[in-house]
């Protein structure tokens, strides 16, 4: 018996060494109790906000979300999937709207939060938590523009903020504005904020004086507040900020901090923290496997200048080009010594084939990419022109043909994600060659959300619309000249450089920005706030068309309404103080 | 062995000493009666000579010697078991002779939660499952292998992929919107797998399926399964070999178009449909119809035809013939101080898709040993660990309808590459996926329970048990790439990716598991007629999961896969993960007369996923039962009514299924860089909910147990409510409030009801046996709370306009199947196609609203001008708009306005359908019939009364697109109608199926269209064995040996297209059909 007691007890006693066995905590992640408490959870909580520059991005598959890809949206570019925003089929359920509005708003959260926890919680020191603070408005201040472009007139919410808080109805458009500008006048007086940071500094990256002009001269431009905006912009020069002598080399890694890059999205080479823009711009031809999901339009190609200054135009190269129909045209942009077999597929899909020219079509089309805007060759993968990409293991230089036969050498044809079909491709952005990135996902170069070519453009028109004057003619000219084009004067009628008017000069100053931004997410909003959406994007026959035209599928413009977004469908169901956009119906 | 040896001798000398005496009409038999459960001697039955009255009974070996003459008949009877009877044959000296226990019989004990019980003192729905249904099963796991067997078991196997082939197991349908798994629980341990137990060491399994699992309180509110295994037997040591082979091949493929030449012009058929350019040209479809007539003929560059030109099969070329092996060996025994069992299994199951087989090896061991009159001790001891084929299956389905037959899989060494010119070169070969890694994927297991019990004095005993447990995964793997060629012109399609972009990545996941449990139970009679039993215990368990990987870039060479060979680290991943619970609980049994019954438990629990304050819950529970039959006033139904008991049962039950830590709010990573340094960043990831409390489940059962005609008749019936309140989930939230996940409350309430019936048939005619059971459960379940009410339909807003309002998207969550108050879970949220009297105008000439096409689908002129003549009169036709060859036209379906709003399949018109993807009705059939050495068995399972949303782009859609694969669902009589000419011979208007098209805004709204019934009824195993005469095995020194052949699988009846019902809709590692011979030798 003595035994089993002593069996009994020691059983008991095994059990009773874990006291506190039911209190269990992740080891991944932090508690919100502790959040905030020391200087490097507060620098933690801040690279949090920064982060969220990046919600959205996805590296599977595109998001439709990242700022590059509102290109399929404008003018410039053309989504490769049947686009429900462009097809008119787009209904306010659709989830561009919700995880638009749902990740804008936690980037305000995460703001919202950092800049209460630090003034109440943080014990870092207080110059530096007041340059957080700053930071994190000017953060709080671009994800507000973000949904003020989309919604024109959202809840605004400048405190963190529960479940049971969500409830707020839509503030106008005009205080919106008056929140940003608020936000960032509070960064421009805040002694601690730095101008801008040198290439190379640890902080660079993050928010600066000179990006606070820039956006809130962006907002007063929204405002029509011409005057306030062509001073912030001014301020912007004064900051330092300048143009990168070569176009080409701006957007390689290594000049992604020059003086041009005002606000960026800092790109590294890790999965997560890297551009998705080679995997969803780039080709099979790309290294790895890339998918062209976005292509530039035919109507920015058509855009870029000739050399001298004046007017692209198919006829003078291919006389009758614009007479002919979409399909009958495709014969000019056929490679050289077609098969039997590849000339019976171009006539079952429609081609003209009584002007093609077994030795000479190459050349022929080559004609019409020479002499232009240099511009057009550096941001876009021409016919007939050559790419710098990586087939299996080997640099390859690949030559874009059509149509596609093998990317293998000696040929090596560029291979797009769909050889059938033959678009204009992304070259801005999209890395060459083996050395530039390590994986298609997440490419190195930091992606610019302002820079001060934009800015000079933004600025030339703040000018001209308030009135027709040489200063803005100036400013356009300093991003043209960067690029070797003749400069634009209102001295001799008789050159193609002559701008005659303010409304002259208007139409020169968005064209400017049409060809400038490709790639750059910038012209869709553009369109928008200039009201020009409708009629340069949904024209009649308009669509996501290949390079002669052919649609493969076609615009489809619904009203007006579609200037503004629809508020998410699920999130009126949730609060219904939410009044939906006039036009919209689910 | 040495016991083993001297028995046998006696037993051959015995054979040769009566062999003498089998010329005379008298002959001396010596026997054994064994249980056909599990093979143990049994004590005291009777054997009786029907012809001279003469009797035996069974010493405690089982073993009895008795005199008969030849042609006489031998009865073997035994409580618990039903009666047997014998021919004796010429000559014959020995007989092993095993009986079958008989449901509802007096003794037959049942395994219930720390306790067994007699089956009729039962108060609770359990339901027992023997080994004999388990034996001689070539499934590979347990899980599988309980389809059918227990009502209201819903057993539903989603893949057949070797190693990851478990079965789901519901009890009584899905009573919750969180977790709805079972508890397992392994010789009285809780264990994460039942399928971690070898099949062949199971003796039987319990399944608790109301409050009776209220002893495992808060663990238990799902049901709770309790598997016994082996144990060895006093002075009789048993070798059994089991060898099993059979071949396997997938129960179903999809069927795709394999003809490429028919599949270039179907796919240029949906694209002139929508008025755009054909893909293919005449010229290639040419060259594919000629050279499919000459496939062995040699292109000019010496390819066969037949690869150059390819035409193939998909589903052929992935899905095979296979050989699949099962070898067991136990081994049992031990003496009055000692049992033991030792078991051994390899099975080799190489599925039905090249390498994804699995090696897997399983061992255990169960020792007992008394050391002396006061304490036991012993061991359940097992492991296993398996090797799994690393072909990439997931990227394998991904792509399997993303490819075409204008791809030849593997030709001399090479993979080939889309052959046509205008084929998309994106047009995946598929078999490359399953070769495309190398390396090792080794799953194991280990888990070990020693015990103690003490018999302190009669009645009271004090059990103690520890258990670890650990389950660890390791993976080695890296890619073998190839490169891609056009076999047309043997030219590199693809080329072989860099080594600098060759991955290799290891990675180690490992759980573990602490239990300890203790019980002191007491067991007395008072006064003859108070049978009391008592009992208390303590049960506490850790658990712990970490995982990490790491992935290197740039491989020297592809044959060399080591970490130190590969240059550019690219990723390392880890995190752990925990949790605890801590139990202390008490049962009282009470029978009076052992007639009326009572049973009750309680229960307090606490475990680490809630806060503080809210952790600790008590579970109470009470059962009652009265066998009636044993009333004296219903001794007058004897004649049919053997017995009867009703029983009723009502328990709280909780469920803990949140996650580990989600009463806590966390920052979790989200990183950024700056000057290009990555900094790490903490973002608010969830939302905290510190009052995060148990799920609660109240649940209610009345059940009738009952036998009749002299037991030959069994039947279970039960009734039961089960309400369960406060479920864990999440309900959607604002989006306003940024992308933290929602936190889990307890919001929802969910009802479930059912009806359950099992009917057994236990008799014999002319020497043929008969055991036939069958079983049928219904269950319905229903939302009772959770946002608030749909509220719908029209009001006037500010500017005086009527306008449609829903509140869906705040009172209920989910797209296509949704959560509604009032509704069942998941229930299917669609539109409904439209239906019109095909009358199309009014009499005044105007267009009729529902004048429309009888099934919706646009099949005439007539019925296009109607759907013009909607627009042009205002209606809306969505989502495709405007009638046009690209939007809506003939061949394609328009929705009904459900709301009257004049908008034809916009998202209001969706509604709630009634139907769900769970089944309402769940049944089985068993048949176990033997004849002389000769036995059958079979076993159907099904369910029905479901219904899938099935819509899947070149499975059963009628989308095409170029690369991807056609389905003959989509395709075999689908609608086509040539408008140019009215006569085409191509034309079927009638066609089922929609007409095909390269791009669709209308066909593929959510609705009705693609609702499929899932209902099914399947052959899960047929066997036939036969026992070979024991005058042919003892000279070989063998006890038993059975021949048999059974088929896995055999048959499924269903109206659903899809691969398979039990699947859903979705097409996945098909199941295998297995057809084996195997043999089972019992020394």
């Amino acid at each position: 018996m003595k035994n089993i007691i002593a069996i009994i007890a020691v059983i008991f006693l095994l059990e009773g060494c874990k006291k506190d066995l039911l209190d269990t905590a992740p080891t991944n992640a932090l508690s919100s109790t502790t959040m905030w408490t020391t200087d490097n959870l507060t620098d933690l909580g801040v690279n949090g906000v920064y982060a969220a520059l990046r919600l959205g991005q996805n590296t599977g598959g595109p998001s439709y979300l990242e700022p590059y890809q509102y290109d399929r949206l404008g003018m410039t570019g053309t989504n490769r999937s049947a686009d429900n925003f462009m097809m008119g089929t787009i209904t306010p359920s659709d989830g561009f709207f919700s995880s638009n509005w749902q990740n804008f708003y936690e980037g305000i959260q995460r703001a919202n939060t950092a800049i209460k926890n630090i003034a109440t919680i943080s014990p870092s020191i207080a110059t530096k938590k007041l340059r957080l603070i700053a930071e994190c408005k000017f953060l709080r201040a671009y994800f507000y523009t973000k949904l003020n472009q989309g919604w024109r007139g959202v809840p605004v919410y400048l405190e963190p903020f529960g479940i049971a808080d969500a409830t707020k109805p839509r503030a106008t458009e005009d205080s919106v504005w008056k929140v940003i500008i608020n936000d960032l006048t509070d960064c421009i007086n805040e002694p601690n904020l730095p101008i801008k940071y040198a290439k190379g500094d640890a902080n660079y990256g993050r928010i600066t004086k000179g990006a606070a002009y820039a956006l809130r001269g962006k907002a007063y431009l929204y405002q029509q507040n011409w005057a306030l905006a062509a001073a912030d912009f001014a301020q912007v020069q004064m900051a330092g900020f300048s143009l990168f002598s070569d176009y080409h080399l701006l957007f390689k890694e290594a000049n992604e901090q020059s003086p041009e890059m005002i606000f960026s999205i800092q790109n590294i080479s890790v999965l997560g923290l890297g551009s998705t823009i080679d995997f969803f711009c780039g080709t099979r031809s790309s290294f790895g496997s890339c998918w062209n999901s976005f292509y530039v339009s035919p109507v920015v190609v058509d855009l870029y200048e000739n050399s001298d200054g004046s007017k692209f135009n198919w006829e003078n190269i291919i006389p009758g080009y614009t007479s002919m129909s979409p399909l009958a045209r495709q014969v000019y942009f056929l490679r050289d010594g077609l098969t039997a077999s590849e000339i019976n597929a171009a006539v079952s899909r429609g081609a003209d084939m009584t002007k093609y020219l077994p030795v000479g079509n190459e050349a022929r089309i080559k004609q019409v990419y020479a002499n232009r805007d240099p511009r057009l060759a550096l941001n876009v993968i021409t016919p007939y022109s050559n790419y710098n990409g990586v087939v299996g293991a080997a640099n390859v230089t690949s030559t874009y043909r059509f149509p596609y036969r093998t990317s293998a050498l000696p040929t090596a044809d560029l291979q797009t994600d769909a050889t059938t079909f033959y678009f204009y491709l992304y070259r801005k952005f999209v890395d060459e060659n083996s050395n530039e990135s390590l994986g298609r996902n997440y490419g190195p170069v930091d992606f610019p959300l302002i820079r001060y070519a934009d800015v000079l453009l933004m600025w030339a028109e703040a000018i001209n619309e308030q009135a027709f004057s040489q200063s803005a003619i100036g400013l356009v000219n300093q991003v043209r000249a960067r690029v070797g084009m003749p400069a634009l004067q209102s001295s001799d009628p008789t050159k193609p450089t002559y701008v005659s008017s303010q409304a002259d000069l208007r139409e020169r100053i968005r064209n400017e920005r049409r060809v400038e931004f490709v790639n750059e997410g910038i012209n869709y909003y553009d369109e928008i706030r200039w009201k020009t959406w409708k009629d340069k994007v949904f024209f009649p026959g308009s669509g996501s068309s290949q390079i002669w035209g052919q649609n493969a599928y076609t615009y489809n413009w619904t009203g007006d309404f579609m200037y503004l977004w629809a508020i998410p469908q699920v999130e009126i169901a949730r609060n219904p103080n939410l009044v939906q956009n006039p036009g919209w119906s689910n | 062995m040495r016991l083993f040896n001297y028995r046998l001798l006696l037993l051959i000398f015995f054979a040769t000493f009566f062999a003498h005496e089998a010329l005379s009409q008298t002959q001396v038999i010596k026997g054994w009666v064994t249980s056909s459960k599990d093979n143990q001697p049994l004590f005291g039955a009777s054997i009786q000579v029907l012809e001279s009255k003469t009797g035996a009974q069974t010493d405690e070996n089982g073993a009895f010697t008795i005199s008969v003459k030849e042609g006489n008949h031998l009865k073997i009877s035994n409580i618990g078991f039903g009666d047997k009877i014998i021919l004796v044959s010429k000559g014959q000296t020995l007989l092993q002779i095993a009986v079958d226990p008989v449901l509802g019989n007096l003794d037959t004990v049942v395994v219930v939660g720390y306790a067994v019980q007699k089956k009729v003192n039962l108060t609770g729905s359990v339901s027992t499952i023997s080994a004999k249904a388990l034996d001689n099963r070539t499934v590979t796991n347990v899980s599988s292998a309980l389809a059918g067997l227990s009502a209201g078991v819903r057993i539903n196997q989603s893949s057949g992929q070797p190693g990851n082939d478990a079965a789901s197991i519901q009890i009584r349908g899905v009573g919750t919107l969180s977790s709805s798994s079972v508890l397992i629980l392994v010789d009285g341990i809780q264990e994460t797998s039942l399928d971690a137990v070898n099949p062949q060491d199971i003796e039987s399994i319990s399944i608790l399926k109301d409050a009776s699992a209220a002893i495992y309180g808060s663990l238990a509110a799902n049901g709770v399964i309790l598997v016994t295994t082996k144990k060895g037997s006093k002075n009789k040591t048993t070798v059994s070999f089991n060898s099993m082979f059979s071949t396997t091949s997938p129960i179903n493929v999809p069927h795709f178009i394999t003809n490429y030449a028919d599949f270039m012009r179907l796919m240029n058929e949906g694209y002139t449909n929508v008025n755009q350019s054909p893909i293919f040209s005449t010229l290639t479809i040419n060259a594919w119809d000629s050279t499919s007539k000459i496939p062995n003929q040699l292109n000019p560059i010496g390819v066969p035809n037949y690869v150059a030109y390819p035409n193939t099969d998909w589903s052929k070329t992935m899905f095979q013939h296979k050989l699949l092996s099962s070898n067991n060996i136990s081994l049992s025994g031990g003496n009055d101080m000692t049992r033991y069992l030792m078991s051994v299994n390899y099975l080799q199951n190489p599925g039905v898709m090249d390498n994804t087989g699995d090696n897997r090896y399983q061992i255990r061991l169960n020792i007992e040993s008394k050391i002396n009159k006061v304490i036991t001790v012993g061991t359940q001891t097992f492991a296993s660990t398996e090797y799994i084929g690393l072909g990439d299956v997931g990227t394998a389905f991904n792509y399997l309808f993303q490819t075409t037959p204008g791809v030849y899989p593997y030709y001399n060494g090479k993979y080939g590459f889309p052959s046509a010119p205008e084929e998309s070169s994106t047009a995946n070969n598929i078999l490359f996926y399953l070769h495309s890694y190398a390396g090792k994927n080794q799953t194991s297991r280990f888990n070990t329970t020693v015990y103690a019990n003490l018999n302190i004095f009669k009645g009271l005993v004090f059990e103690s048990k520890a258990n670890y447990q650990t389950w660890f995964n390791e993976q080695a793997s890296h890619s073998t790439p190839a490169a891609r060629y056009n076999f047309n012109t043997m030219t590199i399609g693809l080329a072989l990716p860099s080594l600098s972009t060759a991955a290799v990545t290891q990675s180690m996941s490992k759980d573990y598991a602490i239990v300890i449990d203790n019980v002191l139970r007491y067991n007395t009679i008072i006064s003859k007629h108070h049978d009391i039993g008592l009992l208390a215990g303590y049960n506490e368990r850790y658990y712990n999961y970490y995982t990490f990987s790491a992935s290197k870039v740039g491989m020297t060479d592809f044959s060399l896969a080591d970490f130190n060979t590969v240059t550019t680290p690219q990723t390392t991943s880890g995190y752990q993960t925990d949790f605890s619970n801590r139990s202390w609980f008490g049962r009282i049994n009470y029978a009076f007369k052992n007639k009326y019954l009572l049973e009750g438990n309680l229960r307090y629990d606490g475990v680490s996923r809630f806060g503080p304050s809210s952790r600790w819950g008590l579970f109470p529970s009470l059962s009652a039962g009265w066998k009636i039959s044993d009333e004296q006033f219903m001794k007058q139904f004897d004649g049919w009514l053997s017995s009867l008991k009703i029983r009723a049962s009502y328990g709280v039950l909780g469920n803990n299924a949140s996650g580990n830590y989600d009463w806590q709010s966390v920052y979790g990573a989200s990183n950024y860089s700056f000057n290009n340094v990555q900094v790490p960043g903490l973002a608010q990831t969830s939302l905290a909910n510190p009052n995060l409390k148990w799920e609660t489940t109240y649940v209610t059962n009345f059940g009738l147990d009952g036998t009749l005609f002299k037991n030959k008749v069994s039947f279970v019936i039960d009734a039961y409510n089960r309400y369960t309140d406060g479920i864990l989930t999440t309900v959607p939230i604002p989006l306003t409030v940024g992308t933290a996940s929602a936190p889990v409350i307890n919001a929802a309430a969910v009802q479930t009801r059912g009806l359950e019936l099992s009917l057994g048939y236990h008799g014999h005619l002319n020497g043929i046996q008969f055991n036939l059971n069958g079983n049928v459960a219904y269950n319905t379940n229903v939302v009772k709370t959770y946002k608030g009410p749909l509220i719908e339909g029209y009001t006037t807003d500010a500017n005086g306009n009527k306008v449609y309002q829903s509140n869906l998207g705040q009172v209920s969550s989910g797209s296509t199947t949704r959560i509604l108050e009032g509704h069942k879970i998941g229930e299917d949220y669609v539109l409904d196609v439209y239906k019109g009297d095909a009358t199309y105008k009014n009499a005044d000439g105007s267009v009729r609203i529902n004048g429309g096409p009888k099934d919706g689908m646009i099949r005439t002129p007539n019925d296009l001008a109607w759907a013009q003549a909607m627009l042009a009169a205002g209606y809306k036709l969505l989502p495709g708009g405007t009638v046009t060859k690209s939007t809506i036209w003939y061949g394609d379906i328009v929705y009904a306005d459900k709301n009257g709003d004049g908008s034809y399949g916009n998202s209001y018109d969706s509604h709630f359908t009634g139907k769900s993807n769970l089944p309402k009705y769940i049944y089985g059939f068993t048949a176990d019939i033997t004849w002389k050495g000769f036995d059958l068995y079979m076993i159907w399972s099904g369910a029905a009364g479901m219904e899938y949303y099935w819509d899947a782009t070149g499975y059963n859609d009628n989308n095409v697109r170029n690369g991807f694969a056609l389905s003959k669902l989509s395709v075999d009589n689908r609608y086509y109608y040539n408008d140019l000419n009215p006569s085409d011979p191509k034309n079927n208007i009638n066609g089922s199926k929609l007409r095909l098209r390269s791009s669709d805004p209308q066909d593929h709204a959510a609705s009705t269209f693609y609702l499929y019934d899932g209902s099914y009824i399947k052959l899960k195993n047929l066997q036939i064995g036969y026992n070979l005469p024991a005058k042919l095995i003892q000279k070989a020194l063998i006890t038993k040996a059975r021949v048999f052949a059974s088929g896995e699988n055999l048959l499924t009846i269903t109206k659903f297209p899809g691969l398979d019902p039990e699947m859903g809709p979705n097409v996945n590692y098909p199941t295998m059909r297995q057809l084996s011979v195997g043999l089972n030798v019992t020394f």
